[in-house]
């Protein structure tokens, strides 16, 4: 079967460069608007889920979905620290195990308005749970039993008071920020404190979650079996991971819902302007289409050649849309977290991902808009085709 | 003079490729419409907030609860008329994903301190009467089919009862609200019940109260009464914020994040992408009309009229299609209200909201006909009558 030459379509895009380059754009705007949905949820997801360890279990009140609603008496989480021989200890036989309030506080942002910041109660050992998960950047790590907390990073530029050397007002109880901490996860926007200090400034003399270290080859699943119907304390075992990767959950439904939702919308708007490019180009191009049916090229050939231009315009659109997004990769946003109404700081990710799904987008678009015009050229005859000026 | 019916000729001329023209228009504005009216939604409880209440929350979060003896004290402060305690029940039906809000409140003073709400069907004083009572929002009846007389059993996530069985409420009434500062999609029920099912050991979870809704009597200064309260409480057990409604409304949109930057950034990227394909349309005819430019200009038209009749095509063009866009957004209003309602009460294509779709429409129309009409009125009879097509 005879194609006809590619150079042929090619050089026709170019010499149509003013509607080429328009709807180069216009499929370029539409794939750019999707990525930047899609980016964003990318870097919310990859922020959680990533950052989550295997080894790292995570204990909830039956029910809770996240560590906000759970809630562990003080001495129902004594009783459970205390009884699982499935806990990993360190060099010295201290069990890794460590209870954690966990409140949503309002902070003053530094340009304005108020955010929501997670504040998490800790204990001496769950430093050394999290271990390099957790790494000081300035000042110091704070002390068991003072008023002291440290600050993730991402809250230093934009939480009031979350600085070196300031006070931090918790109800009525002042608090001098020690140190800075940074992280790969979600910690990386929580203030941390001592947990018994910040239990008795906020008047909340509970725990929200208990996290521990797992024995190497210790089954969970029977751990997790067994804990839900354990009598003293029910609770509701996951790896960290699995915790983290759940409070992806709605807000990456609402993103990608958005994204879908946009896809739809705006591509329609692209395919329509791409069939009218390819409408346009077919109609000054019937004398030639006429020649090459008279020099023999089969009509599928025609198709395939009209399908193909219209293909070569959904692509550099796809590459045109990711290079206006591709900016976008690493700068700093925030979002809610709709699991525990805490803003969390991350960075759009441009990943690969994101990139093949925009392309084969922007094709796919290119290629619907083609196909009528396409079907158009193929059903031409010859002589009719050559009368036409 | 410009001949009008040149301008519907030309556009009639290229049938599918108006046609197509007009429908990506219609979808952009339609876009426009809907992202504008989320914005909308979400800012609606501020605008509709009435002056004469106040809020007080805990400073700290609001996810603190306050002290029951904080109600007293509080209705001792001059120019509170009456309060109405809110408290988040956080519970769903049947399925988490069944999720709308429920409110332990006192149900007497809700009617008082919201003069708003008004029962559709059912009575208050079957509300009043019965512990175990609620209304339900007109919106959320309908959409589980809940009527007047029926139990509505709702899983307490945040109030889990001892035996792991739903709170059965008994619908006494459904409710609308005559403003969007209460929504339709809630439950209210009585604060006692939940008060005194926590004491009982039918249900456990956070005792104490989310909000105090205070109704400020005539002649009283809100900002007064605001600061009283402040300064009753600043030391403690528990620091409280009094605000007005608004602020307190406000709250909620800045807890959601940057949205209004994220749509503007979407509402962009699509006025981009469909100004380009309008563009592409109108650079395509005007170069299709250069002759008939010449023979316009030959016959004595002038350049005005010349003028005239591109950029005519352009506002009809993009007329046509801005109308159908706004017309779509409009009559989809029910159907996004019915999708998305529980999730973006509020949601509403008001009338400033089509007012910047005309806007944006007008903008599209005269961008894209301006280079077409300019290069027409410029063009030299001659030149025009020599182009080939």
């Amino acid at each position: 079967m005879a194609l006809v030459p590619l150079s042929y379509n090619l050089r026709s895009l170019a010499v149509r460069w003013s509607a080429t380059l328009l709807t180069v754009f216009g499929i370029g705007a539409t794939v750019a608007v999707l990525s930047g949905v899609l980016a964003l949820q990318q870097g919310f997801e990859t922020l959680f889920s990533e950052s989550g360890r295997e080894d790292v279990i995570v204990f909830l009140r039956q029910g809770a979905t996240n560590e906000g609603d759970s809630v562990f008496s003080l001495e129902r989480a004594q009783i459970l620290m205390k009884t699982l021989p499935e806990i990993a200890v360190d060099e010295k036989g201290v069990p890794l195990v460590s209870a954690e309030m966990y409140l949503a506080v309002r902070r003053k942002k530094i340009d304005g308005g108020e955010s929501y910041v997670p504040i998490r109660g800790v204990s001496p050992l769950s430093f050394d749970i999290y271990g390099d998960g957790v790494r000081i950047i300035e000042g110091r790590r704070l002390v068991g039993g003072a008023d002291e907390v440290i600050v993730g990073k991402k809250l230093v530029n934009r939480i009031r008071d979350c600085q070196v050397g300031r006070t931090l007002t918790l109800n009525t109880t002042p608090f001098e920020v020690v140190g800075v901490f940074d992280s790969d996860g979600p910690f990386a926007s929580e203030i941390w404190g001592d947990r018994n200090r910040i239990g008795e400034a906020l008047e909340r003399p509970v725990q929200s979650r208990i996290v521990a270290i797992l024995k190497e080859g210790t089954d969970l699943a029977a751990l997790a079996e067994r804990m839900d119907s354990d009598p003293q304390v029910p609770s509701k075992v996951l790896t960290e991971r699995e915790y983290l990767t759940s409070q992806t959950q709605a807000l990456s439904f609402v993103l990608k819902g958005l994204g879908f939702f946009l896809a739809l919308v705006m591509g329609t708007a692209a395919v329509f302007t791409a069939t009218n490019t390819m409408l346009a180009a077919l109609a000054s191009r019937t004398y030639e289409i006429g020649i090459l049916l008279a020099l023999g090229y089969r009509p599928h050939a025609i198709f395939l050649s009209f399908l193909f231009e219209a293909l070569v315009l959904g692509l550099a659109g796809g590459a045109v849309g990711c290079l206006m997004a591709l900016p976008l990769n690493g700068v700093d946003t925030g979002a809610m977290n709709f699991q525990t109404f805490t803003e969390v700081a991350f960075a759009f990710r441009v990943t690969p991902q994101v990139m093949v799904t925009a392309v084969v987008f922007a094709v796919m678009l290119g290629l619907i808009g083609g196909t009528w015009p396409a079907l158009r050229a193929a059903s031409m005859r010859p002589t009719e085709a050559m009368r036409r000026v | 003079m410009i001949p009008f019916t040149l301008v519907t000729k030309n556009l009639a001329k290229h049938k599918l490729r108006f046609v197509l023209t007009v429908l990506s228009l219609a979808v952009a504005i339609f876009l426009l419409c809907v992202l504008r009216s989320l914005v909308v939604a979400l800012n609606a409880g501020v605008a509709d907030a009435a002056a004469n209440r106040v809020i007080v929350q805990s400073r700290v979060s609001l996810f603190v609860q306050l002290p029951q003896s904080y109600g007293p004290k509080l209705a001792q402060v001059d120019g509170v008329e009456c309060f109405a305690r809110w408290n988040w029940f956080g519970g769903y039906y049947q399925d988490p994903s069944n999720f709308f809000a429920q409110f332990a409140t006192d149900p007497k003073e809700l009617f008082d301190v919201y003069p708003e709400i008004y029962l559709v069907e059912g009575s208050k004083a079957d509300f009043l009467a019965n512990r175990k009572a609620c209304v339900v929002g007109a919106e959320t009846a309908a959409k589980y089919g809940v009527r007047v007389g029926d139990t509505f059993p709702i899983i307490g996530a945040l109030y889990p009862t001892a035996d792991g069985s739903a709170w059965d409420f008994q619908v006494a009434g459904i409710y609308r609200s005559k403003k969007k500062s209460v929504d339709e999609n809630t439950l209210f029920f009585h604060y006692e019940f939940l008060e005194k099912s926590l004491e009982s050991g039918f249900a456990s979870g956070p005792s104490g109260v989310g909000i105090f809704v205070l109704k400020v009597a005539p002649g009283f200064q809100p900002v007064e009464v605001m600061s009283e309260v402040d300064a009753m409480f600043e030391n403690g057990p528990q620091v409280v914020q009094a605000t007005s409604e608004s602020e307190f409304q406000a709250q909620f949109v800045s807890m959601v994040g940057n949205v209004p930057l994220l749509v503007s950034s979407i509402g962009g990227g699509v006025m981009i992408a469909i100004l380009l394909a309008v563009l592409n349309t109108m650079l395509m005819s005007a170069r299709e009309q250069t002759r008939d430019i010449g023979v316009l200009k030959a016959l004595g038209f002038t350049d005005g009229s010349v003028f005239g009749v591109l950029i005519l095509q352009s506002f009809v063009l993009c007329g046509l299609g801005g109308l159908l866009g706004i017309v779509l957004a409009k009559m989809s209003e029910p159907a996004v209200v019915k999708g998305i309602g529980s999730m973006f009460p509020g949601y509403q294509v008001t009338n400033p909201t089509l007012l910047e779709a005309v806007g944006a429409t007008a903008a599209i129309g005269f961008l894209a006909g301006i280079a077409p009409a300019l290069r027409a009125r410029a063009l030299s009879v001659i030149d025009a009558l020599r182009a080939v097509r």
